[in-house]
């Protein structure tokens, strides 16, 4: 469904992508993992064009797209039927939670006010902050607007939903509630990437891993290939510094 | 000297009506202000090098002429600047028309200064978050950043507001008749006699203009907080 081909992206002399290719499935829940600096994040914003690759190829949902030279309509087309989770939520701060998960409905996508509402109270519903829907995101925990920035990607029923560290801003205890929601939308056959350092999360949620290092896929494959019968030694050495964290009892 | 009451309750009478002038060059240079300090704003938060200082230098020149100078330049010097070059006659124009040009264009570089310091202090990622939401950038710009942006700039585009009023008085030295040039005219043809009354009623009709402008700009900054 989504296919990346050979992405390449540099901020001044800094080679951050050196040719990415990537391929999801219908359904895959697919987790990026890898060190800060290793293009993980960056490679995520390019199928968004949040950022602009400075070459490449994705096909997606059948059609092809030039990464650096897709005009306005293309883009356009490609943000509407995917969504995007920030690691900071950056909800919108002059709307209210069901504002801010109705205005890429209504806006955005042109349906009805009154239908936009329903949809959103059922995805807000999901995340469990439909009892906050008149509230201003100043008023809300790390966590709830996390959760609002989920319900806000789900409600547009998207292709894909695209995670970028949805849990590294959050309080450790607020992270739970979050992880919750996401493997809740991985078990409703949702499509996801997800960036995350939550190590027995993508255990247990991914049905691919991608190990990323210096701007390339080291290593791919399942969570058990990955975890525990790494081939190259870039995984190993990386696996061995983080401590599997397995205290959020879900 | 003794100082009548009744004179100051007169005379506040007789100049009040003039305030009229007075805010219509305040709220046009605001208008010109805003509109051409966003466009000075935008410039100076260009990744292009050149467009960029373009923005500091004029920002530089036109902070650094004393507001009465920039007056005089703009009444004796743009009537013969337009003539000469584009052969447009604005001599016999009216003079709040200098005044105007001149406030909008002192104006409009502390405006730029305020609306570029709103611009950042609004996280990049909402925009990001719009767009991907699938709107438009013109549509992300207008319906989430400006909002806030507004929120951020108002208590200091309330005290340029104030300080628009101020320099406006400037222009009684072209002979235009705002509240200050009508003040002026009344002290002369009393010769005098009501100095401190008139003046008193002037400083009275600025200070409550500017507590009603202070008042109005609380109303609208709820309006605009969200919650905050």
């Amino acid at each position: 469904m989504l296919e990346l081909k050979d992405v390449k992206k540099s901020f001044g002399k800094n080679r951050i992508l050196k040719g990415v290719d990537i391929s999801v499935n219908k359904g895959d829940v697919v987790v990026i993992l890898g060190p800060s600096g290793s293009g993980k994040t960056t490679l995520l914003r390019t199928i968004n064009f949040l950022e602009r690759a400075d070459s490449g190829t994705m096909i997606f949902d059948g059609k092809t797209y030039d990464m650096k030279r897709a005009g306005k309509k293309e883009v356009n087309f490609v943000r509407k039927n995917t969504a995007f989770v920030f690691q900071n939520y950056c909800l919108f701060n002059n709307k209210t939670v069901l504002q801010n998960v109705t205005e890429g409905l209504i806006i955005g996508r042109k349906v009805p006010k009154a239908e936009a509402e329903v949809k959103a109270k059922a995805a807000l519903e999901k995340v469990g902050m439909l009892d906050y829907a008149d509230y201003y995101p100043s008023r809300l925990s790390g966590g709830m607007q996390q959760r609002v920035g989920i319900a806000r990607a789900v409600a547009v029923s998207p292709d894909i939903i695209l995670f970028d560290e949805p849990t590294s801003a959050l309080d450790p205890e607020l992270v739970g509630d979050v992880l919750k929601v996401i493997r809740k939308l991985a078990k409703e056959d949702i499509t996801m990437i997800v960036v995350t350092h939550e190590m027995s999360f993508a255990e247990d949620v991914a049905n691919k891993v991608i190990f990323m290092a210096d701007g390339v896929v080291v290593e791919e494959g399942t969570p058990e290939e990955i975890f525990y019968r790494p081939k190259e030694e870039r995984t190993r050495q990386f696996l061995s510094r983080i401590i599997p964290v397995d205290n959020y009892v879900i | 000297m003794r100082f009548d009451i009744v004179y100051l309750w007169k005379y506040f009478w007789k100049i009040l009506p003039y305030l009229r002038v007075t805010l219509e060059y305040a709220g046009l240079s605001l208008l010109f202000g805003l509109i051409f300090g966003s466009i000075l704003a935008a410039f100076k938060l260009q990744k292009y090098r050149i467009i960029r200082y373009f923005g500091v230098v004029y920002t530089a020149v036109f902070r650094s002429i004393p507001p009465v100078v920039l007056l005089f330049l703009v009444y004796y010097g743009l009537p013969q600047l337009l003539l000469n070059t584009v052969g447009i006659d604005i001599q016999n124009e009216e003079k709040i028309l200098y005044v105007i040009i001149t406030i909008s264009i002192l104006s409009m570089v502390s405006l730029s200064e305020v609306i570029r310091s709103a611009y950042t202090s609004i996280d990049k990622g909402q925009y990001e978050a719009a767009i991907s939401s699938g709107l438009l950038p013109i549509q992300a710009m207008v319906r989430i950043v400006i909002p806030q942006m507004i929120y951020v700039a108002l208590p200091n585009i309330g005290n340029i507001v104030i300080y628009l009023i101020k320099e406006g008085s400037l222009g009684f030295t072209i002979g235009l008749v705002d509240v200050f040039g009508k003040a002026n005219s009344l002290n002369q043809n009393s010769y005098s006699n009501y100095i401190l009354e008139i003046y008193t009623a002037l400083a009275l009709i600025y200070w409550f203009t500017s507590i009603l402008l202070e008042k109005g700009m609380k109303l609208i900054e709820r309006r605009v907080s969200y919650g905050r």
